[in-house]
Formats: C-alpha cells, structure tokens, sequence
C-alpha cells in the first residue's frame, strides 16, 4: 500500500517538476510576473509537502531551502535573475533525479544537492537585494481583501462611445484602473467589432460588464470614469449579494437578467417553463443575445467565488496509463472477435445471429472511438520540454535562439507522442547546432540576431504533420556532397537529385560537422530520427533553401493501436494495406499485366506509377489468377501500386506487433488477426514504395 | 518535397508601441497579408503595448480572415505588458505567454 502512495507521489511530483520548469522558462522572459513567481512557489511548496508526508526527506529538506529563497523572490527582497532562473532549473533536473530513488538516495547524488544548495545560498547573500520594493503587478490578488468584511460587490457597465478614441481617451487604462479597485472579473462585449472591410479603425466598438468586489464605495468606483462621464454609458450598481441556494449558486442566471433589465420577470417565468436550459431559451426567442447570458453566468461565477472560496471541481480524474493501455487492449480483442462474430453469422446464414453481430459491431466501433479518444493527448504537452532545449543548447553555443510553437493543441495518440520526443529533439538540435548562425553572422546576413525555429503541428487526414522549420542558413549542398565522396556513398560524377543529396543526411553515421561537440558531428541523429519515425509508420521529408532555413516535417498516424485497413489476399496469404494509405483499386487481366512488360509501370490517372507485384515480392507458391487487382496507394507525395491476388474489403485492423524473429522484415509493419484466426500481415507502404521506386529507376537505367 | 517557399505563410510582426495612432496602417498591413496570403502569422513578440483601437483591428482581421476561408493566428511570445493589461480589461483568461495560449484564451478570438 505504501508502495501505491509512493507511485502516486512521484507520478504528481513529476507533473509539478514539469510545471515548474514552463514556469521558470516563462518567468526568464517576464522576471517581474507575480503570478509566475507564485506559481513556481506553490509547484515548490507542494512537492515539499508531499514529500515530507512520505518519507522523501532529502526532497523535503532541499525543497525546503529553495522555497524559502522563492519566498523572499515573491516578498519583493530577491530580484529575479537569469542566473536564479538557470539555478533552479538544476535545482528541478536535480529533484528528478532525486524521485528516482528511495531514502537514502546514493551519496554523489546528495553531495550534488549539497552544492545546489550553496549556489542558492550565495545567491540570497548576494541576490540583487530591492528592500521594500514590491514585484506584484499591484493587483489584488484573487480572493484576498484588506477588509473582507466590508467588501461589497457592484455590477458596472462601461459602453464608451464610438468616438471616444479621438479626444486622446485611452479606454484599457480605464478599465484597468477599475479592476484594480478589488476583485474584478471583467467582461468585454466584442461582438460589435465589423470584418475587416467595414471596420474604421478609430471608432470604438467594445463595451464592457464588471462585476467588482471591492472595499472602496461607489464614489471610488465613479471617479474613475470622471473623465468620460461625457463620451459613455456607464452605470454603477451594487448587488445584493443572497446565500448560497443548494446548488452552490448565490444568485440563478435568471434572477441575474432580471437585475440587468435582459428579461422581464413575466417573460423570464414564460422561459423557465421550457425544458431547455433558461440560456439558450432566451436566446433562442431573441430576448438576450449569447454574450449578454455569457457575461450573466460571468458574473453567477463570481459571486459564487466571492461567497464559497472553494475552488471548483475540474470534471476530470487521473487514471494510470498502464490502465489505459489495458483497456485499449481489451477493446482490441473485442474487435478481433467481433470479426469471428460476423464471420460465424455469416457461415451459418443466421439472420438473427446476423443482427446480434451487426448491433456488436456499432457497439464495438463506438467504444473504439471513444477509447481512442481518451488516449489522445495535445502534442503541446511535448512541444514544453522543446523550450528547455533550445535554451541550455542555444547558451551552451553562444548563439540566440527562440522556440516558437504552433498547433500545441492538435491531439495524437499517447503511444505515439511518447515515442515522438526524441526525434523531435534530435531535429531541435541540429537546427539549433547546424541551422542557426551566430548572432553576428546574422546581423551580416540582414536577419534578426536572434533566430527563430517554428515547431507546428496540425492534422491532416489519418496523419498529424509535425513540422521544425529554422530561419537559418539552410543546408550545405556542397558540404553533404563531398561527405558522401568521402564516404563512399555516392561516387565522383554520380548523377544524384538534389532531393535525393539531401535525403543523404539520414544514412547512418553521416555528419557534415567539422568539430565533434556534444551537440552534433557525431553523425548519429538523423538516422535515428528516420528509425524512429519508419517504426511509427511514419515519414521524414526535407526542404531547404540556402540562406533562408530549413523545413523538416515529420508525416505521423494518429494512432498505432486500431487502424482502418483494407484486407488483400495473396495466394492463402492475407496482407492488410492501411486504408489511409490508399488511393484507389484497379482490376487488370493476367495478359494486361503481362503486356506491360518488366518495366513495372502503369498509367493510372494520366500519371506513370510504378508497381509491385507482391506474389514475386513475397515468393508466394502457385499461379496467379486471371483478374487481378493492382491496390494504388500514396506515400511520401508519390504513388506506388501493388499488385494482389483480391482485394477482400475494409477491415478494423488491431495492431499486434511482431515478435523478434520478424521485426526486421523488409516491408512488413505488423500483424492482426482475422475473425477466423488466422493472421493477416500489415504491409508496410513506406518502405515497400522505396522498393519499387529503386527497382523501376534500376529498370529503367537498364532500359528493360 | 515541400520547399520553405510554397508553405512560407506571411508573417505579420508588431514591433513597438501601438496605440490609435497606427490603428489605419495595421488595419492596411493586415489586408494587405490576408488578401495576399491564406496564412497569415502575427506576431506580439516585439510590441511593447497594445490599445483598444489596435486589438479591435487585430480581432477585425480575423473575422475577415475566418469569413475568405484564411487563417491568421498568433506566434511567438507575447510581452507581458500586453498580456498584463488585456488580462486586466478581461480580454484574456490567465496569463499566457505563448502566442497559441494566449490566442486559446483571447476572449471571443
């Protein structure tokens, strides 16, 4: 039992460390944010806690000291330095270390903590000390009074009009200073703000309900707006505030648009005799618009903060991965028996077994959706540890470097995203190490000194495509050249694509760097990015262009568990082609085949592809049957048939994975197995193009 | 192969003060990306404040890029001064320093 409060304890210390590390990274560029510095605090003081409660005491004790150094930041006596920033990054790998093991933790690694703590120590002697001066952004904090018994909350709107901006009025500062009275939560109407065609850029078009708790009265209130009594609409007023009615709510939304002079009390009993929520009934009959019921429920939340301080459940629980695995197991076996369901109904033509099999089958896809969905996470949740390495690498080389992400929240399945961080750190580097000049060189090249490297990530079909793009200098074409003369990989006078020069960064052992670093010039990376990525069923492609960056995009499936695949039977064998992967199917004669000779290629859609006929590919016994069907898939922007014996239909395809005998056969990604238990293979697409393109090339080099 | 070219979207940068003065020139800046571009990236990093009059433009933009089927979206990191003073005039919820979080929370975006 112990050992369960010990795991949950690392795994929520995990998760703190990594908050406190975004954190950190944030609060190096905005020193002076309050809530950062409270928030790295509480990431603190909460593993301080957690671990004195079960018995992590050198955690506890450690912890300890760089709180009370956090503490005397948040108190205004420490300023927030670069070099307290970079401590405190050790200080949280050091941590991590430290969960590792149980009390005691091996002596090296306490002597290391001996000498983080002294760091800190002659940084709090030392520290930039500002007596007095206080680092909070002068707000009231959320749920604190000076004078809590004396605070009352008012209901203010702000409509400035549309001209207000041309007597110099500058109407955020208004509201700011408004807010600043107390606890506010403020809520601006946009919904008036035109297209970009029709907007004039210097009339005002927001207006704004606040809803304040506050110790100042209403004259305090009024005398902020002193100046624009003339040029707006503004009413002040004070809410009654009513206890809390058993549903944890002060005042109900309706009571609220009452109040606001929304709705009518005749009216508001009219809509509260719908079924539907009071909302969405109301506007619904155009009594309210939906920001005046958004900004209502706005103001319902604050009272209710104001009133119980609780904080509100968040609708969520933790569950142990390893759970979810198991789950996503179970489900599987479910699908591969639902498969031998339908087969069964259909071998005994049993019409009512027939409609059991068919109702499963819904189930089964429904559960399957939603099982998957539970295991898709934001990618974003990777994306943050990325900042880390383009800071400590872009110092460790003395150059400037800034990570900027977009698409964090596109979501993929957990298995992949796990195995996605090395790849992605790997290509970070080399951006970092080989794309990005110096400061200096860049301020010759006409650019910024600091560079930028974009990691974005959207959906596109069954794939999410990652993407770390640099504003450096792009790749040396001559550099990677001579490598692969020296190498042996390609010979003098060769004729080679410049696509096909670049995809040379990904043979194994290749480096282009003069010096060996820590960093790169070792030549491993690429090639491991590539092994990673072809066992995700994924593809790397590059784009360069010299002087302006480099692309790298990383094509990945959403999942690895169950995938849509089209089934195909070669001789007794079945093979599976995942379905994303096709493009289409065509039926051609033995004697068609035979006619287009041994160049293996085949005009589809007024384009020349080349083919595969997977019976010579996979040595399979016997004749091939007079029709035969050629499946045309895309991979990697080009297309590539397969000729198979029949294309059998779609088929929910559970991933197995190969045993150690099997992992490495060329063109095969996995296996499933089908409703009579047989196993089918699933094709590799990837590589099996790369197949058939080289053989085509050879062909036509020889011109077969 | 996709060459930094054919998927380079226009980036629109903001590099210092911004206030009613240049709220005509963004507003033309910004057609000018949107109508020349169907990824337009704007990027905070270098401002040093935002008003009313410019965030009304930039809110403006992406409704006109939403409504011709563009896109326009935040990059890079957003200075604290900007994100302090829209958090406190409730245009933001919390205070996110990345681009993509502080366009999640941009009230109404």
């Amino acid at each position: 039992m112990i050992d369960k409060f010990k795991a949950a304890f690392r795994e929520e210390a995990y998760e703190l460390l990594g908050q406190l590390e975004d954190t950190l990274l944030e609060l190096e560029v905005q020193p002076h944010n309050s809530e950062l510095i409270n928030a790295a605090f509480r990431a603190i003081h909460t593993v301080k806690g957690s671990s004195a409660m079960f018995g992590f005491e050198t955690i506890s004790r450690f912890t300890h000291e760089i709180e009370t150094v956090l503490d005397q930041c948040r108190n205004g006596v420490l300023s927030i330095t670069k070099d307290f920033i970079g401590l405190t990054l050790i200080a949280r790998d050091h941590l991590r270390k430290l969960l590792e093991y149980d009390e005691p933790p091996p002596q090296e690694l306490a002597n290391a903590g001996g000498g983080i703590l002294e760091r800190y120590r002659i940084f709090s002697g030392k520290g930039s000390i500002e007596a007095g001066k206080n680092i909070s952004s002068g707000k009231t904090p959320e749920g604190t009074f000076s004078n809590e018994m004396a605070a009352a909350t008012f209901r203010i709107f702000f409509k400035p009009d549309a001209e207000i901006f041309m007597d110099g009025t500058r109407v955020l500062n208004l509201v700011e200073e408004l807010a600043g009275l107390g606890q506010a939560t403020v809520f601006p109407h946009t919904e008036s703000i035109p297209n970009l065609d029709s907007i004039d850029p210097e009339k005002c078009y927001c207006y704004w309900d606040i809803i304040l708790t506050t110790t100042k009265d209403e004259n305090a209130i009024r005398d902020v707006f002193i100046f624009v009594e003339n040029h707006a609409e503004i009413r002040v007023e004070r809410i009654v505030e009513a206890p809390l009615d058993e549903e944890g709510r002060s005042k109900r939304l309706g009571e609220i648009l009452v109040d606001r002079g929304i709705v009518s009390a005749a009216t508001l009993k009219d809509a509260l005799s719908s079924q539907k929520k009071l909302g969405e009934v109301l506007v619904e009959k155009h009594v309210a618009s939906k920001p005046q019921i958004e900004s209502a429920l706005v103001e319902q939340e604050h009272l209710k903060k104001v009133q119980d301080r609780t904080e509100l459940g968040t609708g969520s629980i933790r569950v142990a991965s390893d759970k979810l695995d198991a789950l996503v197991d179970l489900v599987g076996e479910l699908v591969t028996l639902q498969a031998r369901l339908a087969r069964t109904s259909l071998d005994l033509k049993d019409a009512s077994l027939a409609s059991i099999s068919e109702q499963f089958e819904r189930l089964i896809a429904q559960l399957r959706d939603n099982t998957m969905s539970i295991r898709m996470l934001p990618i974003g949740s990777t994306f943050n540890k990325f900042r880390r390495v383009v800071r400590d690498l872009s110092i460790e080389l003395g150059k400037e470097a800034e990570l900027l992400t977009e698409g964090a929240e596109t979501e993929l399945d957990k298995t992949v995203i796990e195995k996605l961080g090395d790849p992605l750190v790997h290509i970070i580097r080399n951006s970092i190490d080989h794309g990005i000049e110096r400061p200096n060189e860049r301020e010759l090249a006409g650019k910024s000194r600091k560079g930028s490297i974009l990691l974005s990530a959207r959906h596109s079909g069954a794939y999410v495509l990652i993407q770390v793009s640099d504003d450096g200098k792009g790749l040396d074409k001559e550099a990677i050249q001579q490598k692969a003369l020296e190498r042996g990989i390609i010979t003098p006078g060769q004729d080679i694509s410049e696509q096909e020069l670049y995809q040379l960064i990904f043979a194994p052992g290749f480096s282009t760097a003069k010096a060996v670093t820590t960093v790169s010039g070792r030549g491993v990376g690429m090639d491991v990015v590539k092994r990673e990525i072809d066992s995700l069923s994924g593809s790397v492609t590059l784009g360069t262009e010299a002087g302006r960056g480099t692309l790298v995009t990383l094509k990945i499936p959403l999942t690895l568990a169950i995938i849509e695949g089209l089934l195909v039977r070669i001789a007794d064998e079945y093979f599976v082609f995942p379905l994303s992967s096709v493009d289409g199917c065509i039926e051609i004669r033995k004697q068609e085949l035979e006619s287009l000779g041994d160049k293996r290629i085949l005009s589809y859609r007024e384009e020349l592809v080349p083919y595969v006929e997977l019976r010579d590919f996979f040595e399979s016994d016997g004749e091939s049957p007079q029709i035969q069907q050629i499946v045309i898939t895309q991979s990697q922007d080009n297309r590539v048939g397969f000729v198979v014996d029949q294309v059998v239909g779609d088929y929910q395809t559970v991933i197995k994975p190969l045993g150690r005998m099997f992992r490495d056969i060329d063109g095969i990604s996995g296996a499933t197995i089908l409703g009579d238990g047989t196993v089918a293979l699933i094709l590799d697409v990837n590589r099996l193009s790369l197949v058939a393109q080289k053989d085509g090339l050879r062909k036509m080099g020889r011109g077969v | 192969m996709p060459d930094t070219k054919a998927i380079a979207p226009t980036i629109v940068n903001l590099s210092g003060t911004y206030m009613i003065d240049r709220s005509s020139a963004l507003k033309a800046e910004l057609w000018a990306a949107i109508v020349g571009s169907d990824r337009v990236l704007v990027s905070l990093s270098l401002a040093e404040d935002l008003d009313l009059a410019c965030l009304q433009v930039l809110y403006s933009a992406r409704r006109f890029a939403r409504a011709t089927g563009k896109e326009l979206r935040f990059v890079g990191s957003v200075p604290s001064r900007i994100v302090e003073r829209l958090s406190s005039c409730g245009f933001l919820h919390g205070s996110p320093q990345r681009a993509e979080d502080f366009e999640a929370v941009l009230q109404d975006f």
